[in-house]
């Protein structure tokens, strides 16, 4: 009988929000504000934290780069031989790969040769030299771009084909064959695939040199054996394994998303402030409404119920409003604005898709930071007239 | 029964700032019994008043009704013995002025959580007892001073409590609107209700149906 929810409690509640037009629609505003940039930010880094971890996840496990004067250096093809003939090495490839500078729309495009006779280093290459044939056809080479670079391109008129520059000057007009779709949105949104022999001709790339050699290993564990001997045999290399690249992403990402946490620290105080301010510093009259309520009979205990449903049903509401406009920003509007400060890790790359990333773990966070921390602020100040003697409070 | 035995409430807003409101004051209230106290302003009637319905604790001396230390409960007992037994009219109403008439007066029986049907009874009774059922859902912001105070005691009456309260309450009304709540105590006396009433307006003075008129003077009874 006591713990049954009492409907006059509840009537009263929404009649008080209702009878406060004002002070509440401000509190929903500014509260549905909140969680929606809160909800925004978390729900970006998540996603961006998730294109990143299948982008390193996808990276080779041992990268070896020739090195000259400190510098990176076109290593020799056959090294790759000599890098098979360690044990515990399952495959090793020469890549070739590089940044092609689109003036016109001032951004890179990162270009992988990929020759169809080889391992490919990537399960998304294996379907592809599987699927497309990217020997010159009727004497027009052939690439295939991410979608991203599709975007570009056709936004500069690049429809069917593109003209590259080429180191001498001249122009070497390609086939955009289609689409590529990559494992990660990030990593195939700026990529241009094509031949090895088409990179080679555009980057005018020696035969017998590549950019680097990527390295397969069987067992995981072996890694860093692996890479000692290969450092041993060719000291003028420097080699780099996912574990490196994986730190150093992160280490990018974390102090992007550091910088955020706390601009947002920042906010979030300055938001509480403000609906402390507006909500929890009770006017004369609010204060004298607790005074007849418990003159005409309300326990202490009615009127902080009175006070719980009223600002859970403010709170709860906005929480929701908030989390569903940031649901629509970031996943359907693909967050303008924000989402530009996180991808640009590469300033010049072309934007990308979020991809949906539905984490719980953020929206009770989100939750836990908010409506029980309004609840509170609205219920203190609250006990403190309602533990008065009414008489005090009603004079 | 109620029972105010050796009280004195003393206001100290700070060492130098004390008020004796009260000053040993005992009194006994028969039930059923009608009582008026009349006295200067700040000779503390309204004190007395609170005292009784619990909205203060004396500063020494018992208040007891019904055999019961009014004066020792905790906070929520008082309000459940302020909500089971007392009917208060205050001087200013005390009515929440953006509620409609019918939602200040359900305010006393939320507490009991009571059935919906039950209370669309008590209320629509009482409103037509006090005339005011035209205004049901009349924001009582925009009621004249005599239907704000037909809401304020249809919203005392409407628990039917044992004790009624009333504090001035001709002070904000028309000579035609105090003979009108004079009738109403007459009908209040009839019912056998415990009434007192703080009043200076003469129109209180020597009435028929009037037990007792006490005369508080700087906090004592004179009379
Ligand atoms: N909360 C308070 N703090 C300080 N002094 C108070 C307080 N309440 C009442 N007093 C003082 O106590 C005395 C008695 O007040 P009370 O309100 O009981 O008088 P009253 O007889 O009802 O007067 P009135 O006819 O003006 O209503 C007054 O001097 C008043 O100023
Ligand atoms: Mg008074």
């Amino acid at each position: 009988m006591k713990n049954k929810i009492n409907i006059y409690l509840v009537e009263y509640a929404i009649n008080a929000i209702l009878r406060q037009k004002y002070k509440s629609l401000f509190i929903v505003t500014i509260f549905t504000l909140l969680t929606f940039l809160l909800t925004s930010v978390f729900f970006i880094t998540n996603s961006i934290r998730y294109e990143l971890d299948s982008t390193v996840d996808a990276l080779p496990q041992i990268i070896v780069q020739k090195i000259k004067a400190g510098r990176h250096y076109d290593i020799d093809v056959n090294l790759v031989d000599d890098i098979l003939g360690i044990s515990g090495v399952n495959d090793a490839v020469a890549r070739v790969w590089g940044y092609y500078y689109f003036e016109n729309a001032r951004v890179n495009f990162s270009i992988v040769g990929i020759d169809k006779y080889e391992q490919q280093y990537k399960n998304s290459f294996t379907n592809l030299v599987k699927d497309f044939d990217f020997d010159d056809i009727n004497g027009t080479a052939t690439m295939l771009v991410g979608s991203g670079v599709k975007r570009t391109m056709q936004s500069n008129y690049y429809k069917e084909f593109f003209n590259f520059i080429k180191p001498d000057g001249t122009l070497k007009k390609v086939r955009i064959a289609g689409i590529f779709d990559g494992d990660t949105e990030l990593e195939s949104n700026d990529m241009i695939i094509m031949s090895k022999d088409l990179f080679r001709e555009i980057f005018n790339f020696e035969e017998s040199k590549a950019t680097d050699i990527v390295v397969k290993v069987a067992n995981p564990e072996e890694i860093a054996t692996v890479v000692s001997k290969i450092k041993l045999m060719f000291p003028d290399t420097r080699i780099i394994t996912n574990h490196d690249l994986k730190v150093s992403y992160q280490n990018i990402f974390d102090y992007k998303s550091g910088v955020f946490l706390v601009l947002f620290i920042v906010a979030l105080f300055t938001f509480f402030i403000i609906i402390y301010d507006k909500s929890s510093g009770l006017t004369s009259e609010e204060k004298r409404e607790i005074g007849i309520l418990k003159a005409v009979g309300w326990t202490v205990d009615d009127v902080l119920k009175e006070k719980l449903y009223e600002s859970f049903i403010i709170s709860f509401f906005s929480y929701i409003f908030g989390v569903g406009l940031a649901l629509a920003y970031v996943y359907i509007f693909q967050a303008p604005l924000i989402s530009n400060i996180f991808s640009g890790y590469s300033q010049l790359k072309t934007s990308f898709e979020l991809p949906f990333v539905f984490d719980f773990q953020t929206l009770f966070l989100i939750f836990f930071l908010s409506v029980p921390i309004y609840i509170a602020a609205i219920l203190i100040p609250s006990w403190k007239v309602a533990t008065l003697e009414a008489d005090e409070v009603i004079r | 029964m109620i029972e105010l035995k050796n009280i004195r409430k003393i206001y100290e807003a700070n060492k130098f700032d004390r008020v004796t409101a009260l000053d040993n004051i005992n009194l006994t209230v028969q039930e059923g019994e009608l009582i008026v106290l009349k006295g200067a302003s700040g000779s503390g009637k309204s004190t007395i008043l609170s005292l009784i319905a619990a909205l203060s604790k004396p500063t020494s001396g018992e208040v007891i009704v019904d055999a019961k230390q009014i004066s020792k409960l905790s906070d929520n007992f008082s309000s459940v013995y302020r909500r089971d037994n007392i009917g208060f009219i205050f001087q200013k109403y005390n009515l929440i002025p953006t509620l409609s008439v019918k939602d200040n007066i359900l305010l006393p029986l939320v507490s009991l959580n009571p059935h919906a049907k039950e209370v669309e009874e008590k209320i629509q009774s009482v409103m037509k007892r006090f005339h005011i059922e035209h205004k049901e859902n009349a924001i009582v912001r925009n009621l004249s001073g005599g239907e704000q105070q037909r809401v304020a005691i249809a919203r005392a009456y409407v628990n039917n409590p044992k004790i009624i309260i009333a504090d001035e309450p001709t002070a904000n009304l028309d000579e035609k609107l105090s003979h009108h709540f004079i009738d109403i105590l007459r009908e209040l006396k009839a019912l056998n209700k415990t009434i007192i009433i703080a009043t200076h307006d003469p129109l209180f003075f020597g009435l028929d149906f009037v037990d007792r008129e006490l005369e508080i003077h700087k906090g004592k009874i004179v009379l």
